[in-house]
């Protein structure tokens, strides 16, 4: 089915409904955006300064709240709670709200629980830099915070959550599935590492355990579905044509929903707990592959013969960097997590080059090309520069592969120089140095992409945008028809029977 | 599928792991039976308790405060998940015993290593090196010759400020990060304070530990796993029954 042919005149109702969701979510989507993208600019400096000491420890020494073991965890959880939470919330909100049809009645609740997200989140930071961290890996905010980040959670989602109960039982679409999914799912995460780590009084190798699989379940069983709800969304949408296969959709979420919550422990293997528990976690981790395949397939099938929307449309060109990411972790993550390779990998960079591939490579990419098509709606301008769009794109791509790339390999260099107990530790620091300084650089680059990525959304805030019929396409040339498709097909497209 | 059944169905495909990797395991993890020593394998019939002595929940905490944790492990693998038993030093140390026979002592962690932490810091990225034994180590870094450190507690000052001062020979690209902050600088008074840093005090002025970094140094000098432990809990290669 084309687009021509599925296009009817698009009943006048329906556009103002479409006009009144947006209206209503036109502030807490842009403050989701645009203070998750400042966030971002932040966590990408911190990464920045923190790669360059790996290979420099002189490199602002003198500096106390810049030291190394401050602004590694700094980075990390502002890229996974600045970031990476408040650009999920903004999807998750907007694109709940258009999908169950049904106009946003507590946006005045959901700003003032995003400003409680981001108070914390930059309480937490700052407590991180002077000295107060917690020390548990991606929990370093002191544990005061964690309980008014998770209250924030609850008043941004839960009206989502009660959208899509309202309106359930017609018709439900891929993607409001997925996006469901992580709604559901984050708090009983979140929880379960916050109170078995901080709260509730175990074995200290078990709080260890949890807070691996914690990690894990956030990028699985959260960033996951909320980068594949909204590919699922924009593919269809964009290309004007249903999804390739609805039982492979089918196989590929519930694949997910059953492999993600085992996985993570592999962190613990040969420490003193049950050792199914990391091996399961490292098989899980390799099985990431398989709703990989299907999520990839059923999509780039979907884009089949649609090569002009994939160059002119941004949002397209992101997503498809996204599912390619999601590819690439299915297949990182078999290939790391062998009985052979897991003694290397698991006390090597290789797990930074993991995360950066999941969060950067994966999700980002995703909630970019969710981003640039979803703020020229809610702003009804269109985006200002065909250039700062490109240069975006290309400087995230190419650097957050070169720092997938530089960790991983560095970081199998430094493992097995680890594994070979024989000869001198020191090989494992010096064989990794070069990859340590190109991981370094490509920060850099992913800087400048994400600067003009930033001052482009806060021009669109500023409703400073080009008021145009036209998107902004990338080839610049002149389209009968836009490629983003009438503003109505998909709900009309994509039923599905959950 | 309804939405109900759909909730039912996410709910279950998460609730099973959750409940078998994380909520059976902590409860059977919190209170683990004590191990005890056996006459027929030990000599002896008595219950094993792990002993640590130092500022240990404190100095865990400015451990985890600092990001000690990110370059630094905590963990001796199995034989069959890693190699830290064969690399010297690390698992344990090659000993004499009381009839002069040479006996490596390595083992790998239990579970009751990490006893008066709150968490075990296993680590994350191994940029240096491991610090199970690492009070142990010290002690033989201290007969190197080129060392400036006079005790073990002086060795972690110098580390602590500036790693490349403990020792002239080593490399210093990949060093521990320089930690001033821990110090404070103070005129010297009188005969001057006996909780100065030797090496690190110059002409009328002394560089003094302040209590984070005192509790640190006590929390890392308690990190040796020298003790005898039950033999049903040794799972070192050269364990030996008691005779």
């Amino acid at each position: 089915m084309t687009s021509e042919s599925s296009t009817g005149t698009p009943d006048q109702d329906d556009l103002k409904l479409r006009a009144s969701i947006d209206r209503s979510l036109r502030h807490p989507v842009m403050f989701f955006f645009a203070s998750g993208a400042a966030w971002l600019a932040v966590a990408i400096i911190l990464g920045f300064i923190a790669s360059y000491k790996v290979h420099d420890s002189d490199f602002l020494s003198g500096i106390e709240f810049l030291n190394y073991g401050r602004t590694y965890p700094a980075h990390i959880n502002l890229l996974f709670y600045g970031w990476g939470c408040q650009a999920a919330f903004g999807l998750i909100v907007w694109l709940l709200a258009r999908l169950s049809r049904s106009e946003c009645r507590s946006t005045g609740i959901i700003l003032t629980a995003g400003h409680l997200w981001n108070f914390g989140v930059m309480a937490g930071t700052l407590c991180i830099l002077a000295g107060r961290g917690s020390g548990k890996p991606l929990m370093e905010f002191p544990p005061a915070i964690w309980p008014f980040l998770l209250l924030a959670y609850v008043f941004i989602t839960v009206w989502s959550f009660i959208q899509v109960r309202c309106s359930y039982g017609g018709k439900t679409y891929v993607g409001q599935w997925y996006l469901l999914a992580a709604v559901f799912w984050f708090p009983w995460v979140y929880l379960t590492g916050h109170l078995f780590v901080f709260v509730f009084n175990g074995h200290p190798v078990m709080a260890a355990g949890v807070n691996a699989w914690y990690k894990y379940a956030l990028i699985l069983l959260f960033f996951t579905p909320v980068a594949l709800g909204t590919a699922y969304y924009l593919v269809p949408k964009i290309t004007g044509r249903p999804i390739y296969s609805y039982s492979l959709a089918l196989y590929g979420f519930w694949a997910l929903a059953v492999i993600g919550p085992w996985a993570g422990m592999q962190k613990l293997a040969g420490a003193p707990l049950p050792q199914f528990m990391p091996y399961i976690g490292a098989t899980a981790t390799s099985l990431i592959l398989i709703p990989g395949i299907a999520v990839g397939v059923n999509l780039l099938m979907t884009l089949r013969g649609h090569q002009a929307h994939i160059v002119a449309s941004p949002s397209l060109r992101f997503t498809i960097a996204g599912i390619v990411g999601f590819l690439l972790l299915g297949f990182t993550g078999m290939a790391l997590n062998t009985p052979a390779t897991l003694k290397m990998t698991q006390f090597a960079l290789t797990g930074y080059g993991f995360e950066v591939l999941a969060v950067c490579g994966f999700f980002s990419m995703c909630a970019f090309g969710g981003m640039y098509f979803i703020v020229p709606r809610i702003t009804r301008r269109e985006w200002l520069s065909r250039r700062f769009i490109g240069w975006h794109f290309w400087l995230t791509t190419y650097g957050i592969l070169t720092v997938v790339v530089c960790s991983i390999m560095g970081g199998l260099f430094q493992g097995a120089a680890q594994e070979a107990y024989g000869s001198s530790w020191s090989d494992a620091a010096s064989r990794s140095y070069a990859y340590n300084v190109g991981t370094t650089v490509a920060w850099g680059f992913i800087a400048l992409g994400s600067f003009f990525f930033m001052v482009h959304l806060l021009l669109m805030w500023a409703r400073l945008g080009k008021r145009s019929q036209h998107p902004t396409l990338l080839d610049g040339g002149h389209h009968e028809e836009s490629p983003h498709g009438p503003d109505h097909e998909v709900e009309e497209l994509q039923p599905a029977e959950a | 599928m309804t939405f109900k059944s759909f909730i039912v169905a996410l709910g279950l495909s998460f609730g099973i792991p959750w409940l078998l990797i994380i909520l059976v395991p902590f409860g059977k993890m919190r209170n683990l039976d004590p191990v005890y020593f056996e006459t027929e394998n030990d000599g002896k019939d008595e219950i094993y308790v792990p002993r640590r002595s130092g500022l240990i929940t404190t100095g865990s905490s400015v451990y985890g405060a600092n990001g000690c944790y990110i370059c630094h492990t905590q963990l001796i693998r199995a034989g069959y998940a890693g190699s830290e038993l064969g690399r010297a030093d690390w698992a344990g140390f090659q000993i004499k015993d009381e009839n002069g026979v040479s006996v490596n002592t390595a083992r790998e962690t239990t579970p009751f290593d990490y006893v008066d932490e709150p968490f075990a810091h296993i680590g994350l990225m191994r940029i240096g090196p491991d610090l199970t034994n690492v009070a142990g180590r010290i002690e033989k870094y201290l007969e190197e010759p080129l060392t400036k450190a006079k005790s073990p507690e002086s060795w972690l000052y110098l580390h602590l400020f500036n790693s490349s001062l403990k020792t002239k020979t080593l490399n210093n690209s990949f060093a521990c990060p320089p930690q001033p902050h821990f110090f404070k600088e103070q005129p010297v008074h009188g005969q001057g304070s006996p909780h100065a840093v030797p090496s690190l005090s110059k002409e009328g002025r002394e560089v003094l530990p302040t209590p984070k970094a005192k509790a640190l140094v006590s929390y890392l000098l308690s990190l040796r796993k020298d003790d005898a432990v039950p033999y049903s809990l040794n799972y070192s290669r050269d364990k030996k029954k008691a005779d």
